[in-house]
């Protein structure tokens, strides 16, 4: 929960809910600071595209702050916000269907021709060869593994967002960084 | 790493030190938790690579644009200056118009079907037309009536004037 781990007096998330949907447009902002980098990691995770990532994280957070009356403090704000951007990512990968497999295709491409010794001289840098390993793993590892690392969630909170089961979130996750170390072995 | 260090990869504690790993690289536990870890790697081969990897995938978080927020903040103010969508106030809109021949225009972009976790709900501008609420869904059935019957019963519906009043 780092995003969650406030010092001093400032507000809970549920304080800022709350007054938000008040009008407060002050609360209202304080929320989207306290969680836009969170929402745009996972965003980036499903998309794999930075602008679309930010049109995905933008309408995620004007979707939920039009939702506030129904958020019910049963779930983490921070959850409930990711599991709507998760949703809305899924809906952007689908009315983009056709044009992300041309994309990946000529990604595909690309990567095809980025075998030799300048190429492996980049990836050096093993954080970014890390991610670039991440990116090969099957969607819901990739999620499990960004969602536990990048933003600290539980499994439980895991399985909400990606839509299984806390014991599959965990399994996902092993089975995501298992891979990881053999693929950066 | 030793072997002797290998030796150690089944140590009972293993699948808790590996369940506290994100948080240390998060920097969020206790000093006591972070001392199991620090301490369990020490002697455990394996832990100690998942740690490292956790480091590395940690620090290369990927940045978030500088401009993502405040363009957040713009859409939510634009949308919150938007006509609150109460069904009262819809209907009284697509009535109205309905009555006078005017569309509801939108300059914000079209919204995506939303899949949202069942405790929220979407109201659609789209939705507005196939609204089951009988206002709306009777809408038609106004065409018959003249411009002041149609002006009277919009003023009826908001000022929740005449119809059988006490």
């Amino acid at each position: 929960m780092r995003d969650e781990d406030r010092q001093g007096a400032e507000p809970s998330d549920l304080e800022l809910v709350e007054r938000g949907r008040s009008g407060e447009d002050a609360a209202l902002s304080a929320l989207a600071k306290r969680h836009h980098a969170a929402a745009y990691r996972v965003a980036l995770s499903f998309v794999r595209e930075d602008d679309l990532a930010q049109d995905v994280v933008q309408d995620a957070f004007v979707k939920a702050f039009r939702a506030l009356a129904g958020f019910r403090a049963d779930a983490s704000f921070r959850t409930w916000l990711l599991t709507i951007t998760a949703n809305e990512a899924k809906g952007a990968l689908r009315r983009q269907g056709r044009r992300k497999e041309t994309a990946l295709e000529e990604a595909e491409e690309v990567r095809s021709d980025e075998g030799g010794p300048a190429h492996d001289a980049v990836l050096q840098d093993e954080s970014a060869r890390a991610r670039k390993m991440l990116e090969q793993l099957p969607e819901k590892q990739r999620l499990s593994v960004t969602l536990r690392i990048d933003e600290g969630l539980s499994f439980k909170e895991i399985g909400e967002v990606i839509g299984s089961s806390e014991g599959a979130a965990r399994v996902n996750y092993f089975h995501g960084i298992r891979r990881l170390r053999e693929l950066m072995a | 790493m030793s072997d002797e260090m290998n030796d150690q990869t089944n140590a009972p504690d293993c699948g808790a030190v590996r369940e506290l790993i994100p948080s240390f690289v998060g920097n969020t536990l206790s000093a006591g938790e972070r001392d199991v870890v620090e301490s369990h790697v020490r002697v455990c081969a394996e832990c100690d690579s998942e740690l490292a990897l956790a480091h590395i995938l940690f620090a290369s978080r990927p940045r978030v644009p500088a401009g993502l927020l405040g363009r957040i903040e713009r859409a939510a103010a634009t949308d919150r200056r938007a006509p609150a969508r109460t069904w009262w106030g819809v209907s009284a809109a697509a009535i109205a118009a309905l009555a006078l021949g005017i569309g509801i225009t939108s300059d914000r972009t079209p919204q995506a079907t939303l899949e949202v976790p069942g405790y929220a709900y979407e109201a659609e501008e789209g939705e507005i037309w196939v609204s089951d609420d009988g206002l709306v869904a009777g809408a038609p059935a106004l065409d018959d009536l003249s411009d002041e019957a149609l002006l009277q019963f919009l003023d009826e519906l908001t000022t929740g004037a005449g119809g059988g009043g006490a």
